[in-house]
């Protein structure tokens, strides 16, 4: 019997030990990709800062009304941009994202633009509208991918499908902690902190050609650069979350690994000396 | 100086320069314009052109900038082109090589599709401005 078990440990410490071999290498993968993903992050962050800086204050100053990107739509509907991943073995990246969603949508009427193939399939299977699912792969969006979207989510938007857009993406606050985040995209009136100076008045800005012509020129590019900026951020933190994910398992593999030698050690030893008592017990016997 | 207001632009590629200048020009969808310190809030979107960038020193750096916006609020000028590529970091000939192969498209394909013809020539225009610009 103790034959057996030990050929069954033996086993499992072989199955063990190609798991973590799998897991080992994509910490390593993932851990190499991440320093590229987050250089373009860090990279494009600025221009997120500063795109939302500027379109804030434009939005608090504007007095113009005509421009229908300023004013919240008619239509109730809303649209959700969800940002996730490709695969999965990435820890909670996509499973609280989705959460995160899922508190951010609750009592609204929407549909859904998912990016990243993991996002496609939750929203497939929980049978919400999907606004279009050409983008299911979010390693391979480009830059002009997201001026497509844009360009398409904008018409949409022009055409009074929806009221408000939205965008749920994964921040990433540092290489242990990403966050889920939701950002308003449209209507630019959504953006919050409406603070008016001291007095009561505001600065007043000039447009040229006109505030309608350059809002209709401006957004679909702040919308594509958003967009950008956020597929770049999430995709750092799904490596990041990958890494430590991967990075716990084959810790966990490894203890599991030295448990199990230690029992087949024991096991081993035990039939050793069973053996020598069996042999002497013979020899007496004799 | 008082004759120098402060410029950032930023690009989805990282920041491409921030600092005190004494003019920008540039391309708006509307046409070139300049803009000087203690210009009025004001607010345009950027169109496809070559850009100057007169600094603080009174020397000028020349672009392409492409697309985007750009904001002057109070002294602070935002530019947020969607291309920005100063001139000597241009590859004229990757530049000119898209240019052959954009006109070489129009010129062939006389069952382009709409969409399509209208990227060729934006790529065709987007080669024209890199060059121009890089020969400056």
């Amino acid at each position: 019997m103790a034959a057996a078990n030990m050929k069954a440990v033996k086993l499992r410490i072989k199955s063990v030990q190609n798991t973590m071999q799998i897991t080992k290498a994509m910490q390593l993968v993932a851990a190499s990709k991440l320093r590229k993903a987050k250089d373009k992050a860090m990279a494009s962050k600025p221009y997120l800062r500063t795109m939302k800086g500027t379109l804030t204050q434009i939005a608090n100053e504007n007095t113009d009304f005509q421009s229908c990107f300023t004013k919240a739509g008619t239509s109730e509907k809303r649209l959700y941009v969800v940002i996730a991943g490709d695969r999965g073995l990435a820890g909670g990246y996509n499973a609280n994202l989705f959460k995160f969603t899922e508190k951010e949508v609750e009592g609204h009427d929407y549909a859904v633009l998912p990016i990243g193939k993991k996002a496609v399939e939750y929203f497939r299977h929980r049978g919400v509208e999907i606004f279009t699912d050409a983008y299911a792969e979010v390693a391979k969006v480009t830059i002009s991918d997201c001026f497509r979207i844009a360009k398409s989510v904008c018409e949409a938007y022009e055409d009074g499908e929806f009221g408000h857009v939205s965008m749920c993406y994964t921040n990433f606050v540092s290489m242990m902690s990403q966050v889920p985040k939701s950002s308003a995209l449209l209507p630019l009136s959504d953006f919050e902190n409406p603070e008016l100076d001291e007095n009561g008045t505001r600065d007043l800005i000039l447009y040229e050609p006109s505030s309608e012509e350059v809002f209709n020129a401006i957004v679909p590019e702040y919308l594509a650069g958003i967009l950008y900026t956020s597929i770049n951020v999430s995709v750092a933190s799904e490596l990041a979350a990958r890494r430590t994910a991967m990075e716990a398992a084959t810790d966990n593999a490894s203890e599991m690994i030295e448990n199990l030698s230690l029992f087949y050690n024991r096991a081993r030893q035990a039939s050793i000396t069973q053996e020598i008592t069996e042999i002497v017990a013979g020899a007496e016997g004799a | 100086m008082a004759n120098t207001f402060h410029l950032k632009i930023v690009t989805v590629d990282g920041l491409a320069y921030e600092g005190d200048v004494q003019r920008l020009t540039f391309r708006s969808i509307h046409g070139d314009l300049a803009i000087l310190a203690r210009h009025i809030n004001y607010c345009t979107a950027v169109g496809m052109g070559t850009a100057r960038v007169l600094m603080e020193d009174g020397t000028e750096r020349t672009a392409a900038c492409i697309g985007g916006m750009c904001s002057m609020l109070d002294n602070e000028c935002h530019l947020l082109p969607t291309t920005w590529e100063w001139s000597e970091d241009i590859d004229i000939e990757r530049a000119e090589a898209a240019r052959d192969r954009a006109e070489q498209q129009l010129r062939e394909a006389a069952a382009l599709s709409e969409e399509a013809r209208i990227r060729t020539e934006s790529k065709l225009y987007r080669a024209l401005v890199r060059i121009g610009s890089a020969k400056q």
